[in-house]
């Protein structure tokens, strides 16, 4: 999450909390129905597929070294006047009714500890599970089951209070056991083990209360459990290891999940926020194309849908019938990245100059004009303008020809003579363009370019093991830049799977991302984040191109669905990376 | 009669069989340890070991098959490793909705082909004819997709009379059933309407030049009852063949329809399924698939004899 100011108790009458800088962005509205989601994170890539399975989670979470309290739960406030921005009602909502949402992929279960939650997984979880703390709006992290999560004197050891009379579907009670349970289903699966390895212990001192105890200070805790981590299921689901009937605690209970055609849930009349949810049923329909999808809105046949494509974001986002919130200008939480990856161990990339060369020689505003849509905007950062964290001039070489073909012309020689390149990207139509478009502006330098093109499971496995050379890539996204740890640490290069796929090992990024891992001084881990802006820039294992927005598009009968108030009073954060909570979503008669 | 359809069946079961090895072939052919290839990220010893149980990899080949089809035949084709769901269920869910296209489908394509056919025929090379047949070679060359493309944006979403995605199984009514088939039934008849067609008119052309034909003209029958009742049947070997052949391919070859249309029937989730890895489902939809295909097949073999009387005497 990009800098969270660290109102932690606002609203409660808390002690004030560590505070840090931040760049919360609230929604705008753009056009007639189109406003930016006023709280940018995403949580999807890490959890796409099986490849990042072995090595830990993207996890979102603020990062915030808060103290986090709740007054109690909350009913969400309404006033009697609708507003016109999209995705936000103040009206008072209609209870009833059923809502059809298209999603864009489907989802292998709903076990946190085992299942991979993309947006669509982390969205239906939304639905049937809670986390234990939530992403306000302005970035900073809330409670949620949890009534608080209080830090020690070093940020080694938190301390999380339940709430109290919270059941799950099944009836059975919400209590410090259950987590600790969860938690150890989450340490002793592949798929999430390196995502708490942090965390050393948990024990539990009484019904309510949970303590978890760090190898080091972890400023972002209370972010990790906004995540997949932070779902808690319940022990009838989780002694079965039952991947196919979710049992939670959230808004909406299970009916029905047939993969790759529906899951439908109907409304918890025992959720423990009062009032909530507003809608009776609610039927997720996973439209795997992006165009199938907007038809499908188009012609009502879903009222909702998410869509991570720029052109279809640019069909809807003027349209009057429809309201589109994106996240493609919000600061708030780092977005996902469109960039190359290079294998900076695979020759010729092993030498700087040749990445310096495809770095020259690659034009991010060409491609942005290309395949934008005129949604996109060019960034040649790991960080959006307008963070915090942003380096003011991060040093990334800005696109000359000249320059490059200087430096093939000087790189080719202790390779042979020739710099050949194979660039990789999944089988998708506009993916396959835009490699193409690569292909052309790095022959222009000197580089001979081979372009494949294969499957996603292939291409996530390729990238783990490392057979790859440059590849057309998507993440980064996370609501706190510690999140992104795994991704960027020299302590995950190494073989056979390296989270870090470009397995670039420079100490001083390790130093910085240490720096920002357990400092909780603000400036320092603002530096330490800029720090790593400039290395990534230097050593170039990342050739930057735009940001990838989403954006969640609705009929205008769908209210509220990008405006989620938490527990605690605080409006939370509406929509992000494809993912939205659904509790508070209501439809006009 | 019997005769030859009990060679038929014993022809039928034996094509099965080498149809089960090849399918049952499938996990072995991959590279390296398809346990691995299957599992890939997840590889965690648990999985692995109940994979192994599932697919009795420590066992010897002939002993691995014979476990394998006994579980087949019991109803077991394996578990996804994508979605925990058994593969039996999957199939069972993606089955009828591939059925029910390729019935609605082949019957709109049907009602259109053979009227056409017959009154193109009765008079080739005027009018009619002449249009019918440029409109088929039309048919012929416009893709499925196109046609499910502009379906869509004119019916769904301009119109608004059909939905664009998703399929209502018949349990939600049979009015919702019928909303969500029915324009990707008309895609998937567009091109049977002009492959049927052709193949009726053509035999249809040669049979009214039959002896037996002018034969029932100089008796004075009225030519709507020579065309149905005396050359129809004679002029359908072909029209039935190419009808076999098109069903079988459909319950795969409906796959950009089923995707354009989130249909999730057989060959959508054959294609989620490769994507995925998810190589026992692949390997399950597989073997049904084939299956279908050459019952349907034998099928029509079978209607031959009815049709025909020197088929049962061959």
């Amino acid at each position: 999450m990009a800098a969270p100011t660290g109102t932690g108790t606002r609203g409660c009458g808390a002690p004030a909390p560590v505070e840090m800088a931040r760049n919360g962005h609230n929604g705008t509205t753009r056009g007639g129905n189109v406003a930016d989601s006023a709280d940018r994170y995403d949580r999807r890539t890490f959890l796409r597929q099986g490849a990042t399975s072995a090595a830990g989670l993207a996890l979102a979470g603020a990062g915030a070294p808060v103290l986090l309290s709740a007054c109690g739960a909350s009913s969400p406030t309404t006033t009697s006047s609708a507003t016109t921005t999209p995705g936000v009602s103040r009206a008072t909502p209609r209870v009833g009714g059923s809502m059809i949402i298209g999603v864009s992929s489907e989802i292998d279960g709903f076990l946190p500890a085992q299942s991979h939650f993309d947006a669509t997984g982390l969205t239906y979880a939304n639905a049937v599970f809670d986390t234990l703390t939530s992403v306000a709006a302005d970035g900073s992290v809330r409670p949620h089951l949890a009534a608080s999560v209080t830090p020690n004197a070093d940020m080694t050891t938190w301390t999380l209070t339940l709430r109290p009379k919270v059941e799950f579907h099944d009836g059975s009670p919400l209590t410090a056991d259950v987590v600790l349970q969860n938690f150890h289903a989450l340490k002793t699966s592949p798929l999430t083990a390196q995502a708490v390895t942090p965390i050393s212990s948990v024990t539990t001192s009484g019904d309510l209360t949970v303590i978890y105890t760090c190898t080091e200070p972890l400023v972002a805790f209370p972010a990790y459990l906004t995540t997949q981590v932070g779902y808690v299921i319940a022990l009838s689901q989780l002694d079965k290891n039952d991947s196919q009937v979710p049992v939670g605690t959230g808004p909406f209970k299970y009916v029905s999940w047939e993969p790759n055609d529906h899951f439908t849930v109907e409304r918890n009349p025992s959720y423990w926020r009062a009032g909530l949810p507003y809608l009776d049923t609610i039927t997720f329909k996973p439209i795997v194309s992006d165009q199938s999808r907007e038809a499908s809105l188009r012609s009502g046949t879903v009222d909702l849908m998410v869509s991570h494509d720029p052109g279809v974001i640019r069909d809807l986002q003027h349209d009057p019938s429809f309201q589109q919130v994106t996240d493609l200008h919000s600061s708030v939480g780092q977005p996902d990245m469109d960039f190359i990856c290079l294998n900076v161990v695979a020759e010729p990339l092993s030498d700087l100059t040749v990445r310096q060369a495809l770095a020259y020689a690659t034009d991010p505003a060409e491609i942005v004009k290309l395949f934008g849509d005129n949604v996109l905007v060019p960034n040649t950062s790991l960080f959006p303008p307008g963070s915090v964290y942003r380096a003011a001039d991060n040093g990334y070489p800005s696109f000359d020809l000249a320059k490059a073909k200087q430096l093939v012309a000087k790189a080719a020689p202790a390779h042979g003579g020739s710099l050949d390149i194979s660039l990789v990207d999944i089988t998708d139509p506009r993916q396959g363009l835009i490699i193409q478009a690569l292909q052309s502006m790095w022959q222009a330098a000197g580089f001979k370019v081979s372009l494949n093109q294969i499957e996603q499971v292939t291409y996530i496995d390729n990238l783990v093991g490392g057979q790859f050379q440059a590849a057309a890539d998507e993440m980064f996204s996370a609501p706190d830049p510690d999140l992104n740890y795994v991704w960027l640490s020299p302590t995950t290069a190494n073989p056979p799977i390296a989270l870090n796929f470009a397995r670039n090992k420079d100490p001083r990024i390790e130093a910085a991302l240490q720096q920002g891992r357990t400092h909780s001084d603000p400036a320092a881990r603002i530096e330490a984040y800029q720090n790593v802006d400039k290395y990534l820039a230097e050593d170039l294992p990342y050739l930057w191109f735009s940001q990838a927005p989403w954006s969640v598009t609705g009929s205008t009968t769908v209210m509220n669905f990008a405006n989620p108030v938490l527990p605690d009073g605080t409006r939370g954060l509406g929509f992000a990376g494809g993912v939205f909570t659904p509790a508070q979503i209501w439809t006009k008669a | 009669m019997a005769r030859y359809i009990g060679g038929r069946v014993i022809q039928l079961v034996v094509i099965c069989f080498f149809i089960s090895i090849v399918a049952f072939l499938l996990v072995h052919l991959l590279p390296g340890d398809p346990t691995y290839t299957i599992l890939g990220p997840n590889d965690t010893a648990q999985a692995r070991a109940e994979l192994l149980r599932q697919l009795g990899l420590d066992k010897s080949l002939p002993a691995q098959y014979w476990t394998w089809i006994g579980n087949v035949f019991h109803g077991n084709l394996g578990i996804s490793f994508l979605t925990h769901q058994t593969v039996s269920n999957a199939v069972g869910e993606a089955f009828p909705i591939d059925l029910e296209l390729i019935i609605v489908s082949q019957a709109m394509a049907f009602i259109v082909a053979i009227p056409l056919a017959l009154v193109a025929a009765l008079r080739p090379n005027r009018l009619f004819d002449r249009i019918a047949t440029t409109s088929t070679y039309a048919l012929l060359a416009v893709p499925t997709f196109v046609v499910a493309v502009i379906l869509v944006l004119v019916v769904a979403v301009k119109i608004h009379i059909f939905p664009a995605t998703g399929y209502n199984p018949l349990s939600q009514g049979i009015g919702p059933n019928l909303k969500s088939v029915l324009l990707p039934s008309i895609s998937l008849a567009v091109g049977s309407v002009a492959i049927y067609y052709r193949l009726l008119r053509a035999d249809m052309i040669a049979t009214l030049q039959e002896d037996f034909i002018t034969m029932a003209r100089a008796k004075g029958l009225s030519t709507p009852y020579i065309l149905l009742r005396h050359a129809l049947r004679p002029s359908s070997f072909a029209l039935l063949a190419g009808a076999g052949l098109s069903i079988g391919s459909l319950f795969t070859g409906a796959f950009v329809v089923e995707i354009l249309f989130q249909l999730p029937g057989i060959g959508f989730q054959i294609i989620q399924a490769i994507n995925a890895r998810d190589y026992l489902v692949v390997q399950g939809m597989a073997l049904v698939v084939a299956i279908a295909y050459v019952v349907i097949n034998f099928g029509v073999d079978i209607l031959f004899t009815f049709l025909d009387p020197r088929v049962r005497r061959a």
